[in-house]
């Protein structure tokens, strides 16, 4: 056509030339953008489009940057990294794409190129160095902290911070997300330090392994507790290897892949004689069932990772797979369900947590309108950026529907984005993990029993 | 997305910032532009001057009245997702993106309309009122994404406009910025037959080359209250397009009567959306019927007959909703689903009278032997729109040409089966060549005059829907007009 | 004489005998012309206006007349181009159901030919055995069933035109779905033949309904907004009615012989569906309301008898003492109701009456006005008032051409008159086509 167009100048035919400005180690894969035919069927799936309009920000758009960089079009610069950074990874577009596109593959591939080529600096490099280095991967540093809010929120410090109008001097985001701050409680993996295996109540049908995370034990031991109980409850015995590590999932979505490499490896030894690996958290879950991406070039520990990533499993499906004692006792409330990307998008998991819900007696499930709507959270996100993060959650909130009592998830981040989503929009909805529900249902249903007796 | 600074020193850039309130209305760094140089046709690329983002008619207006005073070409643009390149700027347009007028501005059950702004989501209209037993027919496959501005400048179909139209049946009134900024509203509150010509008519389908709606007026229908999906594979290509005629002949007005061939089939269930079809069948139907509970057996029995008389292989009707919701969705993503099977598609859009399907299939399959590319076909058959994708690999040096080249023989294959070259997608930058096998130098003069009454200064989208040198028509039909005077002259 | 040299200029293009000079009085209805011209293919047609347009001759468009006093304020153009001859099917693909056919075919004669093929065009005009195709679609007519069916501009798919410089422009094709190019089949319909004569209709078809079926629902208490409840609970069911038309007590005196409003409720689909609806009605029929339902040749007899109610252009006048007029109204669908009830106080307080129907559905009414030429006139002018109170228009579609010449026939202007201005003297620069038929005067 090229030759009837004549007024036409600068359209060359689109040709790929080998990798173009792509100049560093791990560069995307080629083959994850050649399915891409631009037919623009994710766009409404994004949450960055939603807010912006803007192309760029868009699942199409960043696979055409991605593969522009490629074709020697574009460079590995500040504007080719605002879009590909703004992305909250949520995969609601790998849903929705048609020819099965692995944008977020592609997003966290170009993010490690970026990573490498700009180097962060500064108050962003020490930020970023102070969470994903200095402290998800130290469960003792984390713990500490755990402590210090621990009594930061018992000693009336908290109190004393809302009070005094200190509270006014943190940055807004910051402020906002103190607020929501769950109450800190033991840690399960310094609770079972000294067990080997936690023994499954009556007879033991499964041995799983389980990866407690790394800021869900500090911040949501409770739900760390409520996985063991429905574990233990439903035949399981349940080992917490004790080198295992955060799963990298966050290094991974920073573009720091090295890193990410680093924690893969210590988790794959440290679960190697678990037939199963549980997790209560959707985003390590969908990351450490990726851990073979990581080592595309790396045969013997590819063949590793792949191994490993069969035996990860979600502890909602694990239960729907493996069977669970339904629960007899009532637990009366109105509640919806909000899809946590890294488990619907990410691992295809929609209906077996809202099953277990409905499985338990009294629980009123009411449809909350795009479910599967990245809530902002996306792991440190809502902290690197807020301002993207809070219009995201705000049209989340938006679907919630009035008149439920709880909101039920199956990951951590989510709960405290929604928490924060609840306190902010004056709402006040009870933000649960769908394990949770089952375990208070289970311990009604003893307590019951127990006064029967 | 801090505030920051225009960091241009273009006056227009400036100007144009300052009209939609600022940076985080414009792009115009090339990193931001590229992922505008195209639209769903990929195969011509051209970077914008910048792309604005307006929130109402006034800055649209405000935008348009500027590119015109100053001599900027600019186009509007929605989801782009159009498929024959409407929305690639190879002028090097300023885009007036409409995405962020995305309102649903009100809904009026009683008087069966809604209004919406042009960046609304066509999906999300239904959505929003199908609790109420309403919805919005025209359903192109991209409406999960695609937005009724666009719809009405591509006059879009879909899969049910069988039985309930395209775009143009179910717009009822529009407000327009028209190309020096004047802001008019044509189908005054959505009231039928308004008097003067059917502006209306005129404009939807026209491409945005006549002016930019930013307002629509559109019919909702209550929803059928029966609806049933029937699936049909063939063994033969011939008898399952023979049961399409014979299923129209016998009366019944199916909502959609859709038919896939082997490649296509194949491409759809290697893609997200599989459903299990066999891959050895040459063709399949999708039926859906739709109306009167009491009456929609009567319907079903009689294709299911119709089929059977067919040499049908297997026929079943879908069990419930889900089902029948998976086999759309199968059929809906059958476009993108194609880069599970190849690099690259160019899909086309013929239309044939639908009589004549059997034969225009051989000579497609020709053209792919001829050009040595696979076609698979997705057709809307009931009304004879066909969807041909080419299927190549633009990294062979030399394969897209062939590619455009096959795709436009299909569509003459179409025009001589007395046909047409596009049903729903548009001429675009695409098939302006192709309007020549149904047209003549005349006929595409009467439809440019027009446009010269609306775009004078042909600043709007120029360069799309017609052939390009429009000059020696004039002058040979200068050259005629003044023969017809001497000849009138003398008698 | 002027007219003497027009006859010698037409007759090196017509033969003789297709040729009429117009003789005696002037027609009450205008839009005539000094000599009528009966022209058998496009090529004359053609010829004419090139001949016309290069010598400053006025034409005037007929086919069947019906529409005769609609529009213009002229007693007569130069020449009256008669479409009569244009006569006949060009081509009905049955398969594939569509239709091409001349222009000067008359509609009822269409809709037989189809019958036989259980096929027909889906739109229902007035006076179906004078009116031609050509006319319906320059015009623009619909009836009561375009609520299910919709109107022209749903059923036209192709058309040829001869423009004023005599170049014949195809508009659209043979096929149901086509998107190339403008859509320039919108702007000939209802175009009232200000820019191009058409020769030829390409028309998409409909199954003839396996069965059809009238209810007819009277309201003695005449209480309007019983109806509007009514109307919106059919609307919002999950019925399909092709017509849910509102006829004013006089209308329906006429047509079933009950004076109370009446909803003419049309159901066409396999016999089933039809009962099944009728059924329905039953069972939310309101408490004092009166049904009556018509099947198949009685529905059918009725519908025939509703499309000549209107005046007939075409007809001899007789009755020179009561003038009477036919509107067109359009507002937004259930507004309908108040158009109705604009026509009630009308009548109640004046000498005249008047003939109502519209479509709850679509939101057209009919609206035909008996009585002196002053009443006449002043119902129009009130009509108009209250109708552009509810952001309706009201368009005169008959009315003698001395009192045509009083009023704004197409009502003001739109705001937007310079496109339709412009598009005319793009394609008729020199105004020879229907001259001042249309909106504006142009």
């Amino acid at each position: 056509m090229s030759s009837k167009e004549a007024p036409i100048k600068e359209s060359p035919m689109c040709t790929t030339k080998g990798l173009g400005n792509y100049l560093w180690n791990d560069p995307p894969d080629e083959n994850k953008w050649a399915d891409c035919v631009h037919c623009g069927m994710c766009l409404e799936s994004c949450p960055t489009y939603e807010q912006t309009g803007m192309e760029q920000h868009s699942p199409r758009g960043r696979v055409y940057l991605i593969k522009s960089v490629a074709e020697g079009k574009l460079e590995v610069n500040k504007q080719f990294m605002d879009p590909v950074f703004a992305c909250l990874d949520c995969r609601a577009c790998t849903t929705a794409c048609p020819a099965d596109v692995d944008v977020g593959g592609l997003i966290e591939e170009a993010r490690g190129q970026i990573r490498q080529a700009m180097p962060l600096t500064g108050v962003k490099k020490a930020v970023n160095d102070l969470f994903l280095k200095g402290l998800f991967p130290h469960q003792n540093r984390l713990n500490a902290i755990g402590s210090l809010l621990k009594f930061y929120q018992k000693s009336g410090m908290q109190k004393i911070v809302r009070k005094t109008g200190l509270i006014h001097i943190m940055p807004k985001h910051l402020v906002e997300m103190e607020a929501i701050l769950p109450e800190i409680k033991e840690p399960v993996r310094k609770k079972y330090k000294n067990e080997m295996v936690i023994k499954a109540k009556g007879k033991a049908k499964h041995e799983v392994g389980f990866l407690t995370g790394c800021i869900m034990d500090v911040m949501f031991s409770d739900i760390n507790q409520s996985t063991i109980n429905v574990l233990t409850r439903n035949g399981n015995n349940v080992v917490i290897p004790k080198n295992q590590t955060c799963c990298g999932a966050l290094h991974v979505h920073a573009g720091d892949r090295e890193t990410g490499r680093k924690l893969a490896k210590q988790n794959i030894e440290a679960f190697e004689d678990c037939e199963k690996v549980i997790v209560n958290a959707a985003g390590c879950g969908c990351m450490m069932k990726e851990y073979p991406e990581l080592f595309k070039n790396d045969p013997e520990w590819h063949k590793k990772a792949v191994e490993f990533s069969k035996k990860v499993e979600d502890i909602s499906k694990y239960l729907y797979d493996t069977g669970y004692e339904k629960p007899k006792a009532e637990i009366k409330t109105r509640i919806t369900y909000h899809d946590a990307c890294h488990l619907a998008h990410g691992q295809g998991i929609r209906q077996e947590p809202r099953d277990l819900l409905l499985d338990i007696p009294g629980v009123e499930m009411v449809h909350m309108p795009n479910a599967d709507r990245c809530c902002g959270s996306a792991g440190i996100y809502n902290i690197t950026n807020p301002e993207m993060a809070g219009a995201v959650l705000k049209s989340k909130m938006e679907n919630v529907p009035e008149d439920v009592e709880m909101i039920s998830m199956g990951n951590p981040g989510c709960m405290l984005q929604m928490a924060l989503g609840v306190q902010k929009y004056g709402r006040n909805q009870k933000i649960v993990h769908t394990v949770q529900l089952l375990d208070w249902a289970y311990q009604k249903e003893d307590e019951w029993k127990n006064r029967g007796d | 997305m801090a505030e920051r600074r225009i960091q241009s020193d273009d006056k227009h850039i400036q100007n144009l910032a300052a009209i939609v309130g600022g940076e985080h209305s414009i792009l115009y760094h090339k990193e931001d532009l590229i992922a505008y140089d195209c639209d769903g046709f990929t195969l011509h690329k051209h970077l914008p001057k910048a792309v604005v983002f307006p929130k109402n008619t006034e800055e649209v207006a405000k935008l348009v009245k500027y590119c015109s005073d100053n001599q900027l070409p600019f186009l509007a643009r929605g989801a782009g997702t159009g498929l024959s390149g409407g929305a690639i700027p190879i002028n090097g347009e300023v885009i007036i993106s409409l995405v962020r007028m995305k309102r649903l501005l009100n809904v009026d059950l009683e008087n069966r309309r809604a209004v919406v702004e042009p960046g609304y989501v066509n999906l999300k209209l239904t959505n929003s009122i199908s609790d109420k037993g309403y919805y919005y027919a025209p359903d192109p496959s991209s409406q999960y994404c695609c937005t009724i501005g666009g719809n009405v400048a591509e006059n879009a179909g879909g899969a049910h406009c069988l039985k309930y139209g395209v775009t143009t049946n179910h717009i009822l009134g529009l407000e327009v910025v028209l190309p020096n900024g004047e802001i008019i509203e044509i189908g005054k509150n959505g009231i039928l037959d308004t008097p003067g010509y059917d502006l209306l008519g005129l404009l939807t389908g026209s491409e945005g080359t006549l002016g930019i709606v930013t307002k629509i007026i559109v019919r909702i229908l209550k929803k059928p209250e029966a609806k049933q999906t029937i699936l049909a594979y063939f063994d033969k290509v011939s008898d399952g397009s023979q049961a399409v005629s014979d299923i129209i002949s016998a009366g019944i007005v199916p909502a959609a009567l859709e038919m896939m061939d082997k490649i296509a089939i194949e491409g759809v269930e290697a893609a997200a959306f599989p459903v299990g079809h066999p891959k050895d069948i040459e063709a399949m139907l999708l039926i859906e019927v739709d109306g009167i509970s009491a009456g929609i057996n009567d319907q079903i029995n009689q294709i299911l007959d119709l089929c059977k008389k067919r040499n049908v292989r297997e026929v079943k009707v879908a069990q419930n909703e889900q089902e029948s919701n998976r086999w759309w969705a199968n059929r809906k993503t059958g476009f993108g689903a194609m880069g599970a099977i190849s690099p690259d598609y160019l899909v086309q859009d013929g239309v044939i009278p639908r009589s004549k399907l059997p034969e225009v299939l051989d000579r497609i399959q020709k053209v792919s032997e001829e050009y040595g590319l696979r076609i698979a076909n997705i057709f809307h058959a009931g009304d004879g729109n066909l969807h041909p994708l080419v299927l190549f690999d633009a990294r062979i040096p030399g394969e897209s040409e062939k590619a455009l080249k096959a795709g436009s023989a299909c569509l003459k294959v179409c025009a001589d089966a007395g046909g047409t070259i596009t049903g729903e997608h548009g001429v675009g930058i695409e098939k302006k060549e192709e309007m020549r096998f149904v047209f003549t130098d005349e006929e595409i003069m009467a439809q440019t005059n027009i446009r010269e009454v609306f775009n004078p200064n042909n600043l709007l989208n120029a360069g799309k829907l017609f052939p390009t040198p429009a000059r020696c028509v004039e002058i040979k039909k200068e050259r005629k007009v003044s023969h017809e005077r001497r000849k009138v002259g003398t008698t | 004489m002027v007219q003497t040299d027009l006859l010698v200029d037409l007759k090196g293009i017509l033969p003789e005998e297709r040729m009429v000079e117009e003789e005696g009085e002037i027609h009450p209805l205008g839009n005539g012309g000094k000599i009528t011209v009966y022209p058998d293919s496009e090529e004359e047609i053609a010829k004419i206006l090139r001949y016309a347009n290069t010598h400053g001759k006025k034409i005037s468009i007929v086919g069947g007349g019906t529409k005769r006093g609609f529009g213009g304020g002229n007693e007569s153009a130069d020449i009256l181009l008669s479409l009569a001859n244009m006569n006949g099917i060009v081509e009905h693909t049955v398969g594939d159901m569509t239709l091409t056919v001349k222009a000067g075919t008359p509609f009822k004669d269409l809709q037989n030919a189809l019958a036989a093929h259980n096929q027909k065009i889906a739109l229902d005009v007035n006076w179906p055995g004078d009116a031609t195709i050509g006319g319906v679609i320059a015009a623009n007519d619909s009836g009561p069933k375009r609520l299910g069916y919709g109107s022209s501009r749903d059923a036209v798919i192709g058309l040829r035109v001869i423009y004023p410089d005599g170049t014949i422009i195809r508009t659209g094709g043979k096929v149901v779905k086509n998107v190339a190019g403008y859509d320039m089949n919108k702007l000939f319909i209802g175009s009232m033949g200000t820019l191009g004569v058409i020769s030829e209709v390409t028309l998409k078809l409909r199954p003839l309904p396996k069965y059809e079926s009238l209810v007819l629902l009277h309201f003695p208490n005449g209480d309007l907004q019983e109806i509007r409840s009514f109307a919106i609970k059919v609307l919002d069911s999950m019925l399909e009615p092709v017509a849910l038309e509102l006829l004013n007590p006089l209308l329906a005196e006429k047509l079933t012989g009950h004076h109370q409003y009446t909803l003419a409720i049309s159901f066409e689909d396999n016999e089933s569906s039809v009962h099944y609806q009728e059924e329905f009605i039953h069972k939310i029929q309101p408490e004092k309301s009166q049904i009556d339902i018509l099947s198949q040749n009685k529905a059918r007899a009725f519908w025939d008898q509703f499309y000549q109610i209107a005046p007939n252009g075409a007809a001899e006048f007789t009755d020179t003492q009561s003038i009477e007029a036919a509107l067109k109204i359009g507002v937004v669908n259930l507004d309908v109701l108040n158009v109705l009830r604009e026509v009630q106080l009308l009548q109640d307080s004046h000498p005249i009456s008047i003939l109502a129907h519209g479509g709850l559905g679509h939101g057209l009414c009919q609206v035909i006005v008996k009585g002196s030429s002053e009443e006449v006139l002043s119902a129009i002018q009130w009509l108009r008032n209250s109708v552009e109170r509810m952001g309706g228009y009201v368009v005169v579609k008959h009315l003698p051409l001395i009192l045509r010449q009083k009023i704004e026939v197409w009502g003001k202007k739109p705001s937007h008159f310079f496109l339709l201005e412009g598009i005319k003297n793009k394609i008729d620069p020199n105004g020879i086509l229907n001259q001042g038929r249309f909106v504006g005067g142009i």
